[in-house]
């Protein structure tokens, strides 16, 4: 017995030495990057789009800028007779990233033109979303749901504005779209050709319906519909550019290298939004570093943004991790709108949600949507949870905003989103500027009058809601949520005599909704510091007109108090 | 007292009933004072502290005949709180402190000397220990808050707290099934042990090493009992 192990592993120790002695030396992944472009010139009418050129004259951006020109092929050429492989050569970050050897990576810096070399980490981004999946019957509660998740954002209000992202192009960068190209839900996409260039970044080729669901589920969330003909999204006409970037449980490739790269395509082909619903958290970076300056995706994200593209990121699902908590990256970025979960009952940020603020105190989220949401699945339709999915609801959202006033430029649009946020101008870490209304685009602005007012006591500040603000509409519970009602009507058919067959009413109407469309009207208030700092939020069930009383000890030392109340926002100073 | 009752009933109702009692159910609540706090506590922080289990089989021969070992039998289990303090994003530092229980099992062969000829159905020797291990830590590649891949280079020490001789016969004398004589306190081990150690880890799962550089036996035992194996090599299990 002795014998044979020691044989055994003598056997496996010679084979793996053989083997070995094969074996090329160990690569390690670099970022270089290089001095200048010097020399380089583009024909932006050759190079981009024309969605792109016209995205940019809509928005005054130069045709092209140096970020757009090529990177030196002479710089190039060097790195790779000098590396082992270029995996990414970057107009954007001028600058290519590569597989060499310890050895090679020593010589990289030595080469004309290099400005630095950078250890390279392969990573994994990680999709935002809780586990994955499966097609099942959708219930009742599912297609109620499946309604709500676009009329709670005012999707009805968009179609009544003809309103569906028309004209717009949204690139989603995923990690795989499985049975896209089949599905139902997206039969309509098919019909108009709207998947109008698809990349798989990881493997290089134009196939990404593989690879996994997350995509197909994101997807859908702007543009899928399900059988009975409701759109589970708000942008069903936009066009689509589908880019594999990731992957799902594995990692081979470099995920962030092919994140930028999938910007650059996105930004070529006219892209005018990128929904990514994924993020970068612990496997890499700390908590403090997610200031929108560290991650390459981060700085990737932000370029796009210049270049005139909104881009939609969830906010992450780390909101019951202790030890990460806060929005991953690129969700970080400041001009990256970040986009946080909300329960569809409660409509309060739901538990998995990552919070604000990121580093520097800086508000994020930026707004809110559904956080669980009915999606198109390989094989039919299914109830998943995530940020992923309040997204691209988000992104659709914006494709409608975008099409209603196509000159905004995307920081212009990207304000007037967070303005159309159900707390504008109240925010908290949780829900950001809250859920996004359609109402805020198709409807004309009113001003809200005031809803509640400070009453100062001797030691106390009470907030008193208004007697105007005080009325709570009635409205009839049903027995049971999903079936009959609870009160006989007034006109309700008499009891058949005896021995007689009781005549059968007409059969109600299935109920639309099971859970209203209109989030309850309940009270936010926050305490900030004299920098504008929130130090405790909450968010109050209204049963009484005298809401909250807060010491004024509470309001010491330049301490304020916010409180927003059905769309009115009101400070109280402190001493 | 009657009247007393009725009144504090009366009260409580009254207290019940206003509106000015009526708690506001409070639905959401955040505290980013302290939920929001800077952490400096993680696997990749300047300190952590976990606890890991291990599983080390002795491996190799011992140093002449008489004390043949039961491969994967003679191991050592281990269980210990690991503090790591982290230096730079490269290098940390850090002690183990552990409990071990080391079996030698004893081949029962004709050639067998340790602790006597003497066959039984099984044998072992096993010590109780308590040691200390401190170590430097070699991380590789950039990472966030997790422990990722790094190399441990260890030294060791410890005191044997306890040693025994275990048999096992069967059957036992009159009539039982088995008999089981255990003999504490060998004056003949070693109790002070020490040595070094390597760790190659990833995330909670590490591959370890350990080689012993003190005796196992006293100066004065048996001259019979050779020297046992002093490489143990087998795998850890972080708890965290």
């Amino acid at each position: 017995m002795r014998f044979s192990l020691i044989l055994g592993l003598l056997l496996t120790l010679a084979v793996l030495r053989t083997h070995a002695q094969h074996m090329p030396p160990p690569t390690v992944r670099y970022w270089v990057s290089f001095r200048d472009k010097g020399g380089q010139t583009l024909q932006p009418t050759a190079y981009f789009h024309p969605a792109a050129q016209a995205r940019r004259q809509r928005q005054h951006l130069p045709a092209a800028d140096s970020t757009d020109f090529p990177v030196r092929p002479d710089y190039v050429a060097r790195v790779q007779a000098a590396a082992d492989t270029v995996t990414l050569v970057s107009r954007w970050f001028n600058g290519v990233a590569c597989r060499a050897t310890l050895a090679q990576g020593a010589r990289l810096r030595q080469l004309p033109g290099v400005r630095s070399v950078e250890e390279w980490p392969v990573n994994e981004l990680l999709p935002a979303s809780r586990p994955v999946a499966l097609a099942r019957p959708l219930t009742a509660a599912d297609r109620s749901l499946a309604r709500r998740q676009t009329a709670a954002l005012g999707g009805t209000d968009f179609r009544q504005a003809r309103l569906n992202g028309h004209g717009m192009r949204i690139a989603i960068f995923d990690v795989g779209f499985n049975g896209t190209d089949r599905h139902a839900a997206f039969a309509h996409l098919r019909r108009r050709q709207a998947i109008v260039a698809t990349y798989d970044f990881l493997r290089r080729t134009p196939d990404v319906y593989q690879g996994g669901n997350h995509g197909t589920e994101v997807l859908s969330c702007i543009a899928g519909q399900l059988p009975d003909s409701t759109f589970i999204g708000l942008a069903p006409g936009a066009e689509f550019l589908l880019a594999r970037t990731e992957q799902m449980y594995r990692e081979r490739y470099a995920e962030e290298e092919a994140w930028l790269a999938a910007a650059e395509w996105a930004d070529r082909n006219g892209a005018d939004i990128i929904n990514s619903s994924l993020g970068y958290t612990d496997r890499r970076y700390f908590p403090e570093q997610m200031n929108g300056r560290t991650s390459l995706v981060a700085r990737a994200a932000e370029l796009a943004v210049r270049k005139g593209m909104l881009v939609v990121n969830a906010a992450g699902n780390d909101g019951d991790d202790p030890k990460w908590r806060t929005v991953g990256t690129p969700a970080d970025g400041d001009s990256v709108l970040a986009v946080g979960g909300l329960d569809p009952d409660t409509y309060l940020h739901i538990e998995f949600s990552s919070y604000g603020p990121a580093p520097g105190k800086r508000l994020k989220p930026n707004v809110a949507a559904f956080g669980v949401a009915i999606t198109a699945v390989p094989g039919g339709y299914s109830r998943t949870e995530g940020t992923s999915f309040a997204s691209p609801l988000v992104a659709g959202f914006a494709a409608c905003a975008w099409q209603q006033q196509r000159n905004l430029s995307v920081m212009e649009l990207f304000g007037r989103l967070q303005q159309a946020g159900r707390l504008y101008p109240y925010f908290d870490y949780a829900h950001g500027y809250g859920l996004l209304q359609a109402r805020h685009f198709t409807a004309p602005a009113i001003l809200t009058a005031p809803t509640f007012d400070f009453v100062r006591q001797d030691s106390a500040v009470r907030v008193v809601i208004r007697p105007e603000a005080a009325f709570v509409p009635a409205r009839t519970l049903p027995l049971f949520a999903d079936s009959v009602q609870a009160t006989t009507p007034a006109e309700a058919a008499p009891m058949a005599a005896v021995g007689q067959e009781q005549a059968r009413p007409a059969a109600p109407s299935q109920p639309d909704e099971l859970v209203s469309p209109t989030p309850p009207d309940y009270l936010y208030w926050q305490l900030l510091d004299a920098a504008g700092r929130l130090l405790r939020y909450e968010v109050l069930e209204v049963a009484q007109r005298v809401v909250l009383r807060l010491p004024l000890h509470r309001l010491q030392a330049g301490t304020t108090l916010r409180v927003h109340y059905k769309g009115y926002t009101a400070t109280y100073p402190g001493q | 007292m009657k009247l007393h009752v009725a009144t504090a009933g009366l009260l409580l109702a009254a207290a019940a009933v206003s509106p000015a009692a009526h708690a506001q159910r409070v639905l959401f609540r955040a505290d980013p004072a302290t939920d929001s706090m800077q952490v400096s506590y993680g696997p990749n922080r300047k300190f952590y502290q976990h606890l890991f289990v291990g599983y080390t089989p002795v491996v190799g021969n011992p140093a002449g005949s008489g004390a043949a070992l039961r491969p994967f039998k003679s191991a050592e289990l281990f269980i210990g709180v690991r503090s790591k303090f982290r230096l730079t994003q490269t290098i940390s530092t850090g002690f183990d402190v552990q409990y071990v229980r080391l079996v030698y099992a004893l081949e029962q062969n004709s050639r067998k000397q340790l602790p006597s000829p003497q066959l039984h159905e099984q044998e072992s020797l096993v010590l109780s220990q308590v040691q200390v291990q401190p170590f430097v830590r070699l991380g590789f590649g950039r990472r966030g808050n997790v422990i990722g891949h790094y190399l441990d280079l260890s030294g060791w020490g410890g005191w044997a707290m306890a040693t025994s001789h275990r048999t096992e016969d069967r059957p036992g004398t009159g009539g039982s099934t088995r008999m089981v004589v255990v003999e504490h306190g060998l004056s003949y081990l070693r109790r002070w042990p020490f040595g070094v150690g390597a760790r190659l880890g990833a995330g909670r799962y590490a591959a370890t090493a350990r080689y012993r550089l003190s005796d196992t036996f006293i100066v004065g035992a048996n001259p019979a009992y050779v020297e046992l194996p002093r490489w143990l090599v087998g795998l850890e299990l972080g708890l965290f």
